[in-house]
């Protein structure tokens, strides 16, 4: 029951500068705010080297981002958020926050019969992000993805330039309310439109997958006039030119809006090419032994804890030639 | 600085001399038996990882030194048993399709209570900025906005709770 859990007055081993820590905290500001803000990275690089204790501190404050990465958010607000006093209360009043959130942006939409609405949305590798849009409609973007939001007086338009996002649509389509805009989402290969439903769009390079898990979704390729209805718990790739059959839908096909990775005996190949959407670098695996299958729930904002523990179960090797880029390999 | 192995002598003689009435204490804190043994042995266990006991200063007040750790533990025990009430209350209500596998409950859960651990002390606000900004991936425009602070503010909340966090994480 009881685990070993650093006190902090005994540990007086290992201790840290407490200036090198001050600034280290200072440095995860900064980053917190903008990751890829060049000057940042370079005076942080800087700092780094100017003094092994900052490059010590440096170490632990990245162990504190790894433990946050592992925490999904509906989960960690609600335990976390919690006073020590009062614990139960806060965490039922942190749900109830997070509850009323959409159904307020849905009564203000039901309000004002349409409103313009366009911006553009992009997450970076390894990210995730949810969005209400004013409809009631939310998205949740996956990693490496970028779409424009086109909502006007006749048409609500998702424009995905790269990625995957899970559409669920808010308004009812099928009442007769004159407000009511069709909802399309477009890529490069063509056009989908929702009918009231809960969706996955992917783009690989020259095709657009589609997933339906709720009503369903008319599919247009954009060099021919074929029509193909895509009803719930079906998926189907298509492209410019050509529809693919609907097949049965991947039951996981959505988790990772979960943050999760959910593999049923899937060829290693594949696992490490999923995994590889989700961390910057390289990510390779030796064709030897692709075929290999794996199976579980993988934690997608930690891939590193997720590598380091395929040893365990699979006759392998992970080998980081550096942290950008690793290889799986025969043991 | 003594060897360990005089250390483990030294920590041995402590386990004959006070095992008995620590274990009585803590009975009573807890109200457990069980519990009580577990925490007896815990609070044994660190004096003897401890790094001070080596210095012979804790040993000149025996009992003041175990009942500050087995004190700690009590707390920490508490702690834990309140973030579990906590997790089972979110877990209840999450839609059926959204709750974690068993394993990655326990190990979110050992997660959560380090974290916990680390943000022992901070102030509500400070913790809640942070936790927004952590969990939810928050700007700090929107966590100012939802607390209803300036941007500065909540860039010194993180600051604070960085340093702490780093300070405690191990």
């Amino acid at each position: 029951m009881h685990h070993a859990e650093s006190l902090s007055p005994l540990d007086s081993s290992d201790k840290l500068d407490r200036a090198a820590v001050r600034e280290a905290a200072g440095w995860l500001v900064l980053l917190h705010e903008d990751r890829q803000n060049p000057q940042t990275l370079e005076g942080l690089s800087q700092w780094r080297v100017a003094d092994p204790e900052h490059e010590r501190a440096w170490q632990r404050a990245q162990l504190v981002n790894d433990k946050f990465g592992l925490i999904p958010a509906q989960l960690g607000l609600p335990v976390l958020g919690h006073a020590t006093d009062s614990s139960r209360r806060r965490a039922i009043k942190a749900l109830v926050l997070l509850m009323t959130f959409v159904p307020a942006s849905y009564v203000a939409y039901r309000s004002t019969p349409w409103r313009e609405w366009a911006a553009d949305y992009a997450t970076r590798t390894g990210e995730r992000r949810s969005l209400s849009l004013n409809d009631g409609t939310e998205l949740e973007l996956n990693t490496d993805t970028a779409l424009d939001v086109q909502f006007d007086a006749v048409q609500r338009l998702i424009k995905l330039h790269r990625g995957e996002v899970l559409i669920d649509t808010g308004a009812d389509p099928r009442r007769a309310d004159e407000s009511f805009r069709p909802f399309w989402v477009q890529t490069r290969q063509g056009r989908i439109r929702a009918l009231g439903t809960r969706f996955v769009v992917r783009r690989d390079d020259d095709i657009t997958r589609v997933q339906v898990y709720d009503g369903a979704v008319e599919v247009q390729p954009r060099h021919t006039a074929t029509r193909q209805v895509i009803q719930a718990g079906q998926q189907l790739s298509f492209s410019a030119d050509a529809v693919q059959l609907p097949r049965p839908v991947d039951p996981h096909g959505a988790d990772w809006s979960r943050g999760l990775l959910v593999a049923q005996q899937m060829p290693l190949g594949e696992f490490t090419r999923e995994l590889a959407r989700y961390r910057p670098g390289l990510l390779r695996c030796d064709p030897a032994i692709a075929d290999l299958r794996i199976s579980g729930a993988f934690q997608l904002d930690n891939t590193d804890q997720v590598l380091a523990a395929l040893p365990e179960t699979l006759p392998v090797n992970v080998v980081y030639r550096t942290r950008f880029w690793v290889s799986v390999t025969a043991t | 600085m003594p060897s360990s192995d005089s250390a483990k002598q030294q920590c041995g003689a402590l386990y004959v001399a006070h095992h008995s009435w620590l274990l009585g204490w803590l009975r009573y804190k807890l109200g457990c038996t069980h519990d009580a043994a577990d925490l007896a042995q815990d609070t044994f266990v660190r004096v003897l990882t401890s790094r001070e006991l080596q210095t012979d200063q804790q040993l000149q007040e025996p009992r003041a030194f175990l009942l500050t750790v087995a004190g700690r533990l009590v707390s920490n025990h508490f702690r834990r048993r309140s973030l579990e009430h906590a997790w089972l209350e979110t877990l209840a209500a999450l839609p059926e399709q959204q709750v974690p596998s068993p394993e990655v409950q326990a190990s979110l859960l050992q997660s959560l209570h380090e974290i916990d651990l680390m943000l022992d002390g901070l102030a509500q606000r400070v913790r809640q900025a942070f936790l927004l900004a952590q969990l939810e991936g928050l700007t700090y425009a929107r966590i100012a906005e939802r607390l209803g602070i300036s941007v500065r503010t909540v860039k010194r909340y993180m600051a604070e709770a960085y340093e702490q966090c780093i300070m405690l994480s191990l």
